[in-house]
């Protein structure tokens, strides 16, 4: 065994070893390359993960698109549609809450009809002048 | 007064911290990754060879990954070579031995005995190619397996010194850093594996 010879044995096996390391299949090393991003992340990231900004861009993205879906419904027609509907059902309360301010007393219409009689006589005062 | 001072110091500490070298730990990182894409797949193979199991290869490789990203990545970049490697080593060491202890307990255990480090029971190997191999390719990849087989017989000392140095291209100061141990021994290690390696082989080979 002389040294020639042993050092075309070392250069045949190096060959065939970088060979055999040049025929990896796709599996192998795709999750090679999942480990040594594993391992980068590991060395990255020894924050908690609770304070990673990629944890949170998916809620972040969600709560961004629904303020400005909301913004953009209240400013459409429809959105004032619903608005002056709310108004109206709104005013049918106040309505409602007059007439029922006087319930035991009397009736709140008759107050009504009593205003009409004085606004009535208030007006012929007025049209027929003073009193000579 | 003392505990006042350590006070201070703390305050002063938390009042104005000294900047995190954000820049730096970028720098290594990028480096890292650039270290660790040239590395993974000859450290696989070599796994692969002390072990035989693609999958125990693939998890000691990554474990090394991992370890040396969390432990040694702030070290001098010609560190980490070496450094990889005894890690990488002592996890296929860990896990044979794992292995010889199951083998143990499995005797003990009733029921049919099988060998997991048996290549000859998996019957896939003993199924032919469907697609016919190129005679030159089939040739070299017979040689592998006969160096791989010729490698697993060595001493775990003699196969690392053998891998690392011809097979990683690793100088001997390198593979005694990798090995934790001097030069001299190396160098023993190394001479003897190939004489080992070229007797078991033959002079055909």
């Amino acid at each position: 065994m002389s040294e020639q010879d042993n050092e075309a044995f070392e250069v045949r096996s190096r060959a065939l070893f970088q060979d055999s390391v040049d025929g990896l299949d796709m599996r192998i090393r795709s999750r090679l390359t999942q480990a040594r991003s594993a391992a980068l992340d590991a060395a990255d990231g020894r924050r908690p993960w609770l304070f990673g900004w990629k944890m949170w861009a998916p809620a972040a993205g969600v709560t961004a698109a629904a303020i400005l879906g909301l913004g953009l419904w209240i400013g459409s027609p429809i959105g004032h549609q619903a608005a002056t509907l709310s108004d109206v059902q709104s005013n049918f309360e106040d309505l409602d809450l007059v007439a029922a301010s006087d319930e035991g007393s009397a009736d709140a219409m008759d107050m009504l009809q009593d205003d009409i009689d004085f606004y009535d006589f208030a007006d012929k005062a007025a049209n027929s002048g003073p009193a000579a | 007064m003392a505990r006042f001072d350590t006070l201070n110091r703390a305050w002063m500490v938390w009042d104005n911290p000294a900047p995190a070298p954000e820049g730096a730990v970028l720098e290594y990182t990028r480096e890292l990754e650039k270290f660790l894409a040239e590395i993974e797949r000859r450290a696989f193979r070599m796994a692969q060879v002390a072990l035989r199991d693609p999958d125990d290869a693939l998890d000691v490789v990554q474990d090394a990954m991992l370890k040396l990203t969390r432990n040694y990545a702030a070290r001098p970049s010609q560190e980490w070579r070496p450094l990889f490697y005894r890690i990488l080593e002592n996890g296929i060491r860990d896990l044979q031995r794992r292995r010889t202890v199951r083998k143990r307990v499995m005797t003990w255990l009733p029921g049919p005995k099988e060998d997991p480090d048996n290549e000859a029971q998996d019957p896939l190997d003993n199924v032919a190619d469907a697609a016919p191999a190129i005679p030159e390719r089939l040739m070299q990849a017979q040689a592998m397996q006969r160096l791989e087989a010729s490698l697993r017989a060595l001493p775990a000392r003699q196969r690392e010194a053998f891998m690392l140095r011809n097979f990683e291209g690793m100088d001997v100061a390198e593979t005694a850093s990798a090995m934790a141990c001097s030069e001299g021994s190396v160098k023993t290690h190394y001479s003897r594996a190939v004489h080992a390696l070229r007797a078991q082989l033959g002079e055909v080979w």
